[in-house]
């Protein structure tokens, strides 16, 4: 299952939190898609989630300061 | 006035390009302290004034330039550090922080910077004026902790870098947490200064090096200083409304250079995009600012002025304005980020139970 969390517009550390919410929503193994523009979220979430155990199955620049990228639930919790 | 327009726009270019690709942010790194439990940028501005204090005190012993510490306006330190901390939370980034997203296109940013130009010029020559001074008149003795304690200032430093040698090594041990990056897409030079992360050790040295040239090239000009936020940006706006040209210094383009070399590395690495915040976040990132300017107009400086120079001259305006800048920052931080978080952990668990 794949779920998405739009956080444009949003600045830092609110992209990160709403993440550490939304993930808590989701079973393990399924996708969180972030959608962010906050350029300080491009370290703070592949850190927070790298950290946490989660996988990155998908991380880009969609155009000038927009990103996405996908967190997939580690299998643990 | 040409030299003070090319070294202070160089020097600011310089800072506001390094702090937008290294990710410099000193409200995240207070506020990470607390609520994520790291420390990481806290070590970072540790590593950044040690090394700004052995360059400046090296440059002060060949006699470049005399720095008198002055008094210590204690209870203006304190209590206007602490309205800082809170300030630079609700405003989503210190006075530079605020200067350099301002050069990423965030507006949110150039609503906080006006509120912030704006009660600082209030506080240093408006109608909170005689606040401002008779806060400040509370003074103790000397600023130089060196001096108070009789201890000369190289004990110090050295006493600093070890610590911050320590740090250093403890920190660079510790097993590496493989962080997935972006597949790059360019190479060579573009790759580091456009696209690679940098390290915020790295990052902080640069500042460091960056906080030393601010010395000679400010003092050539006639303004004894270093790195220096608060002052030029209420004197742009004191400048723009009464016309009066001596209000135009060094530290004027520096602030003005921030903005350029963080607008400069964003646009080379499509990290520049105008950005407008939501009605909230404005109003929040407004009042934010004014709160910062109006606690680093009474505390005499920000995160870089008290933060980043003046506890690296060793002065305890510096050190006390850096512990109650992170209280204030902290305190904030158990208001917006932290309580909201309890409260709904509370009320699901409520629905729990009666459900």
């Amino acid at each position: 299952m794949k779920k998405t969390l739009e956080v444009m517009g949003q600045v830092c550390p609110f992209p990160l939190i709403e993440a550490k919410k939304e993930i808590e929503d989701i079973g393990s193994g399924d996708e969180l898609v972030i959608n962010f523009d906050c350029t300080q979220a491009t370290e703070s979430i592949p850190r927070w989630a790298a950290e946490e155990g989660h996988t990155i199955t998908n991380y880009e620049q969609l155009s000038d300061a927009a990103w996405t990228i996908t967190v997939q639930k580690n299998s643990l919790v | 006035m040409i030299q003070m327009l090319i070294t202070g726009l160089i020097c600011g270019i310089l800072l506001g390009f390094v702090m937008q690709r290294g990710r410099f942010c000193l409200t995240g790194g207070f506020r990470d302290m607390y609520i994520a439990k790291d420390n990481r940028m806290f070590y970072a501005l540790l590593i950044a004034i040690a090394v700004q204090s052995v360059g400046v005190f090296a440059l002060i012993q060949f006699g470049v330039f005399e720095f008198s510490a002055g008094a210590f306006p204690w209870l203006a330190v304190i209590v206007g550090s602490f309205i800082f901390g809170i300030g630079i939370v609700l405003a989503g980034g210190c006075a530079t922080g605020t200067w350099y997203r301002a050069g990423e296109g965030l507006l949110g940013s150039w609503i906080a910077l006006f509120g912030y130009m704006a009660m600082s010029a209030i506080m240093k020559s408006g109608p909170l004026m005689p606040v401002n001074t008779s806060i400040q008149s509370v003074q103790l003795g000397s600023n130089s902790i060196s001096e108070t304690t009789g201890i000369p200032t190289w004990i110090f430093i050295v006493v600093l870098v070890t610590i911050v040698a320590a740090i250093v090594i403890r920190e660079l041990k510790k097993p590496k947490v493989f962080i997935p990056q972006m597949k790059p897409k360019r190479t060579g030079l573009s790759h580091l200064l456009f696209e690679k992360r940098w390290h915020p050790f790295f990052t902080a040295t640069l500042v460091g090096i960056i906080a030393i040239l601010a010395w000679p090239l400010s003092v050539a000009t006639g303004r004894i200083g270093g790195l220096g936020i608060t002052t030029p940006s209420a004197n742009i706006l004191q400048f723009l409304v009464t016309g009066d040209q001596t209000l135009i210094n060094w530290g004027v383009f520096l602030v003005l250079g921030i903005f350029l070399g963080s607008f400069i590395a964003a646009k080379a690495s499509r990290e520049f995009r105008f950005r407008m915040p939501d009605a909230k976040t404005g109003i929040t990132s407004f009042i934010g600012g004014n709160v910062m300017g109006f606690g680093a107009s009474l505390a005499g400086g920000c995160s870089i002025g008290n933060g980043l120079v003046m506890t690296a001259m060793m002065t305890w305006q510096g050190w006390v304005a850096l512990l109650f800048m992170i209280l204030g920052t902290w305190t904030a931080s158990y208001f917006v980020f932290v309580r909201p978080r309890i409260k709904k952990t509370v009320a699901s668990a409520t629905t729990v139970t009666t459900a």
